[in-house]
Order: C-alpha cells, then sequence, then structure tokens
C-alpha cells in the first residue's frame, strides 16, 4: 500500500461514507449484545463475541440456539452456515487483490462483512481509488467495527432495561427477513426459502435442534432440484425450436 | 450455561468465521471455484435464514398457530414488502415493528 496523499483521500472517503449508513446498525447490534447476556455469555462475553466474530446474523443464531438450549456444536454449526456467504465475498474480492502482502490479505479477510463488502463492490464497480482499495476499505472498517462494538456493548449492559412488552427481541428474525428479502433476484432461491421455511416448521421438534440443520440442507436440495428441473425444461424448448409444431 | 461453554462457543465462531472470510482471500489465493460451488453456498445461506425466521415468526410453544402469531406474521410481510421495494435496514425494521404493535392491539380487541 503507497503511502501517498490518494491513500489517505480514500481512507477518509471510505470513514465518511460508513459514518453516513453507521446508525442503522445501532438497533439491531444493541438486540444481538442483549441476546448474548440473556444466553448467558455475560456482558464481557458479548463484547467478546461482537469484536472477534464480528458477524451480526451469526451473533444472533448462536445466542438463540444456545438460549434455546441446544447443544453448543449445533448453535456453532448454525451460526457458521449463515457465514457460508462470506466465502462468496472472499472469493469476489480475491482475484482483485492479486499478489497482495501478507498482512493485506489478514486486514482484507478480518474486517470482511455483508457492508464493507458491499462498499467494496461499489468502489470496484464505478473505478474508483484505484491503487488505494485497501486504505478505502479500511475506512469503512475503521468505522464500522468500533461502532458494531459499542453497539453489543450498550445493548449487553442497558438492553434489559428495555420494556419487555416492546418486543424488542422480534427485531431478530425481523432483521433476517430485511436481509433475506432483497438477495431473492430467481425462482430458484425463492423455491429454496419456501422449502427450507417448512421444514424449517416441520421439523421443529428434532432433537437436539438438529432440525435448523436438517431444514437448511432440505432446502438447498430443493433448489438444487428446482434448478436442475428448470435448466432441463429450458434446454428442451431451445432444443425443440421454432418447428415445434412437428411434436 | 458454564462459562467455559461459552467461551468455546464465541471462539469457535471467531475463528471459523474468519477462516471462512479467509478461505479464497488467502487460503485457496489464486483458485477459482466451479460455478455449482458458489450457487450451492448462496441457497445454502438463504435456507437456514428460512429455516430459523419462519418457525421464529409462526411458532409459540413449539406449535405452529396463525390464531396466535397472524400479528407477528404480519409484521415480518410488511418488513419484506419494505425490504425487498425499498432496501435497507432502517426502515424495513421501524414499519415491521409499527406493524406488530398495531396488530398485537387489534388482536387484543379481538379476542
Amino acid at each position: 500500500m503507497p503511502r501517498d496523499g490518494g491513500c489517505q483521500v480514500a481512507f477518509r472517503a471510505g470513514a465518511r461514507r460508513t459514518l453516513a449508513i453507521a446508525p442503522s446498525y445501532l438497533p439491531f447490534g444493541m438486540v444481538c449484545g442483549l441476546a448474548a447476556v440473556q444466553a448467558g455469555l455475560g456482558e464481557l462475553g458479548a463484547i467478546a463475541l461482537a469484536g472477534l466474530a464480528f458477524a451480526g446474523s451469526a451473533q444472533a443464531v448462536l445466542t438463540q440456539f444456545m438460549q434455546s438450549g441446544a447443544p453448543i456444536l449445533v448453535a456453532i454449526v448454525s451460526g457458521l452456515i449463515v457465514n457460508l456467504r462470506m466465502a462468496v465475498y472472499s472469493a469476489a474480492i480475491a482475484p482483485r487483490i492479486g499478489q497482495a502482502r501478507q498482512r493485506d490479505r489478514l486486514l482484507w479477510a478480518g474486517f470482511l462483512v455483508d457492508q464493507t463488502y458491499l462498499f467494496e463492490e461499489a468502489r470496484h464497480a464505478q473505478g474508483e481509488f484505484a491503487g488505494h482499495a485497501l486504505a478505502y476499505y479500511l475506512g469503512s472498517a475503521c468505522v464500522l467495527w468500533p461502532m458494531w462494538v459499542a453497539a453489543n456493548a450498550l445493548g449487553a449492559y442497558a438492553g434489559a432495561l428495555l420494556p419487555g412488552h416492546w418486543q424488542l427481541e422480534f427485531t431478530i428474525p425481523l432483521s433476517f427477513v430485511a436481509m433475506v428479502t432483497p438477495m431473492l433476484r430467481d425462482a430458484t432461491q425463492r423455491a429454496t426459502v419456501v422449502v427450507g421455511g417448512i421444514a424449517g416448521v416441520l421439523l421443529f421438534a428434532m432433537p437436539l435442534k438438529l432440525g435448523l440443520i436438517a431444514a437448511c440442507l432440505i432446502g438447498v436440495l430443493a433448489g438444487l432440484a428446482f434448478d436442475t428441473l428448470l435448466r432441463a425444461l429450458k434446454l428442451h424448448q431451445i432444443q425443440r425450436g421454432p418447428d415445434d409444431g412437428q411434436y | 450455561m458454564g462459562s467455559t461453554e461459552g467461551w468455546i462457543a464465541i471462539l469457535s465462531l471467531a475463528l471459523g468465521t474468519f477462516l471462512i472470510r479467509y478461505s479464497f482471500i488467502g487460503l485457496l489465493a489464486g483458485r477459482t471455484m466451479p460455478p455449482w460451488f458458489e450457487r450451492t453456498m448462496r441457497l445454502a445461506v438463504l435456507s437456514i435464514f428460512a429455516a430459523l425466521v419462519v418457525p421464529l415468526v409462526v411458532m409459540e410453544h413449539g406449535v405452529a398457530s396463525i390464531a396466535a402469531r397472524w400479528p407477528h406474521a404480519v409484521a415480518a410481510l410488511a418488513t419484506g414488502i419494505v425490504a425487498w421495494r425499498r432496501g435497507g435496514t432502517v426502515l424495513p425494521l421501524a414499519v415491521g415493528m409499527a406493524t406488530l404493535h398495531l396488530a398485537l392491539q387489534a388482536k387484543a380487541l379481538i379476542d
């Protein structure tokens, strides 16, 4: 990373733009912090979880499962499945950073979350700050990470003061809905979600809370089967071509 | 819950998540994956969210009940519609929670 003026400009631009959207993570961070305390991790555990995992949805999944009495391994695996999307982000960024040094690779990986990835995607698409991509990315991370940890700490220490009848814990499923809905871009993805959701209810009572993982697998298999079927149908139509009157 | 178990969970999630993030950036640098791999991973993420969210919305005490949970279902639907049309997180959440409390009031009147 060359240390010139462009580097600082990129860093500040990343930080400024992230500051503009950071407040939208405050409520979710607080709920995550509170949920971690309710799951028995303690205030320090809640802060450590936010700082080290730095992944709101997975934190929420982990703590929901621990609270419902699931075995710890099932809770961890469920949280990690939620984070598999970050492998997709990692694969998208890898070719862009080419021959980057090991230290830079660790920085890219360490702060890779939905929001920093979305900023990097937008920067890449517009060709901004070429040569200073990491500075821009770190500018974003240097706002997002402390803010996230602070929001979780606030929830951990003060969240219990909020009245229970507000049902604030319901913001966790709602925030998942808000996150997933815009990701549903084609029929295969919608089929996956419908089957996964129904399977989640039907398999809810499975022992050891394994129902979630089983339902996830069923949803993926249904999605893949649906995808294969769609492709076969399209191929069939192409092969039939214009003279389908013969059939 | 023993605090040791809690710290195991925290550190495992942190380490596992880092390895996922580092996967293509570091561990598999320079290697490209077949298209089906990325597609399947995206489906897994969507599927686990659905399998998690739907029971949280429609189930109470381990039983799916529309009579008991319709306010939550309507709230989730409202959040989904706003997120679909406008994106973001604050507005969909605010609309969803407002809908939930209006629907809960309506349910109290009906019941």
